[in-house]
């Protein structure tokens, strides 16, 4: 297995396993021109903000937009507006030039209308594309990665099989050097106790048990019953949150947890050192992609029964156990361990393996081919407010 | 014959490793893969699903990989599935109309 990378350099010191220029739509209304511009260039990615135009009560999804233009895997990025709401393309687009990135913006209003930016944006996306083949090939070793961690359309074939394989896998690159980051803190519920004793400190082990009790609270409101786990989840032989959580729990590995990186209107905590780190990385799929892309991650592990989830910005590592489900989407087949034929160390060996090669260049088995959405959750601030969260940063 | 594999031995559950059919009659292994226990099942449980390895009275704990994962709802003898129909969460539960869905769609038979 090779040890090192040959990445792109962006001037920030960082270096991405992939190289795309993101066109960011602030508001809904722009998203179609966003589309016909990223259309005319190679690794062009749309990232469109489909919540309110306003800028009140979304400062948290434009940190998001702001850290996911940051993501090492960007080369660049064009920012658009219609320029009839609050969103300033420009709120998203100098943060990312702070990063030494180059980063447009364009608002539609300003321009002639709808063709005309749509002309322009082309021109400038080509000239992001042109940058983007001008970053510096650099050497890295695998210990340098910053790998996420989650998983989707559980079953109890991930708590049996993916989770512990993919767990294990993520203890040993940690203990080569390289950071990984799970989230999902309401899928975490009923293992306070268990996290708690890996937490480094007693202050990072009360922010996790305070991080995890506001998810619950925030997911759990009298008399406003919403699912926190799928009807497939329960179909798959999982019957309550609990169970579905310590069957989670297992792909976090046994690691110590450095910290909780927190998610809110005030800060987005990024990993600092090495090692594993919890994080309010939203357990809702599209986000989770995005939540990651934000937090600076290569690459993703995922287990799940056979859900092809894919994110377009950082390139996901599908496994599953589940040999009823599994499909020409998954990267890793786990399914062996059900059946008693082969060992979590061995499937963990394998994902260690898969995890250089994507680094190295190797497509994922649905990589470019179908995306999911790139979704941009928040909290809704009305909803902290009336739950008395008060974020610290 | 079919297999369930129980995770832990103080647990009071076993996870199918394959469907099975009423009246199946179910090696239970341990995760060394050393069959521990036959179980007659008492109803048609699929893939994935937990199977009661002793009576499990109404209001005990349901324990997996010897993790709390649940509590009893009514009296769940060996051999029947346990899930949804007679499981609650300790935390926080899937809402009723979830909940008779999933048993729709999953054909729970009334065991």
């Amino acid at each position: 297995m090779m040890k090192h990378f040959i990445g792109f350099g962006r001037a920030d010191g960082s270096v991405g396993i992939r190289n795309h220029v993101l066109i960011m739509a602030v508001d809904e209304c722009c998203d179609g021109i966003a589309r016909a511009i990223a259309d005319s260039i190679d690794n062009g990615i749309v990232v469109t903000n489909y919540n309110t135009c306003m800028y009140g009560g979304n400062e948290e999804m434009i940190n998001t937009m702001v850290h996911t233009g940051n993501n090492p895997n960007v080369a660049g990025v064009l920012v658009l507006a219609m320029g009839c709401g609050s969103i300033d393309p420009e709120i998203v687009a100098a943060p990312i030039r702070d990063s030494g990135r180059p980063a447009f913006s364009l608002v539609c209003m300003k321009q002639q209308g709808t063709r005309s930016t749509i002309t322009q944006g082309k021109a400038l996306a080509q000239e992001l594309q042109q940058a983007a083949y001008a970053a510096p090939r650099i050497e890295k070793p695998i210990s340098e990665l910053i790998i996420g961690v989650k998983c989707g359309g559980s079953d109890t074939s991930s708590g049996i099989a993916s989770n512990p394989s993919v767990g294990r896998a993520v203890d040993t690159l940690v203990d080569m050097g390289a950071t990984a980051i799970a989230g999902e803190l309401i899928e975490l519920v009923g293992c306070e106790t268990i996290l708690r004793q890996r937490a480094v400190s007693p202050l990072v082990a009360d922010k996790l048990e305070r991080l995890i009790h506001e998810e619950e609270a925030r997911w759990h409101v009298d008399g406003a019953e919403v699912e926190t786990m799928s009807i497939g989840n329960s179909v798959g032989g999982l019957t309550t949150l609990e169970e579905k959580s310590f069957g989670a729990l297992s792909k976090t590995g046994t690691r110590p947890i450095q910290d909780v990186l927190q998610i809110n209107h005030l800060v987005h905590e990024k990993p600092t050192t090495p090692g594993f780190y919890l994080s309010e990385v939203t357990h809702l799929c599209g986000s989770a992609g995005m939540h990651f892309a934000s937090l600076g991650a290569h690459l993703i592990l995922w287990t799940t029964g056979g859900a092809g989830f894919n994110n377009p910005i950082v390139p996901v590592i599908r496994v599953s156990g589940n040999q009823y489900l599994l499909n020409e989407d998954i990267d890793i087949d786990a399914s062996g361990i059900m059946r008693a034929e082969e060992a979590v160390e061995s499937v963990a060996e394998r994902i260690v393996a898969k995890v250089s090669f994507v680094a190295q260049g190797q497509q994922t088995n649905i990589e470019e081919i179908g995306y999911s959405y790139c979704s941009l959750y928040q909290k809704d601030q009305r909803l902290e407010t009336v739950l008395r969260f008060k974020p610290s940063c | 014959m079919k297999k369930a594999i129980q995770l832990d031995p103080s647990d009071n559950v076993a996870t199918l490793l394959v469907d099975t059919i009423k009246g199946d009659e179910i090696a239970i292994i341990s995760t060394n893969n050393e069959v521990i226990d036959v179980v007659t099942c008492l109803q048609a449980i699929t893939f994935g699903n937990k199977v009661a390895l002793t009576d499990i009275a109404n209001q005990q704990v349901i324990t997996k990989a010897s993790y709390p994962v649940g509590v009893a709802i009514m009296a769940i003898p060996r051999g029947q599935l346990a899930h949804v129909q007679n499981v609650r969460s300790q935390r926080l539960d899937i809402p009723d109309n979830i909940i008779q869905e999933i048993i729709k769609q999953m054909r729970i038979e009334q065991a």
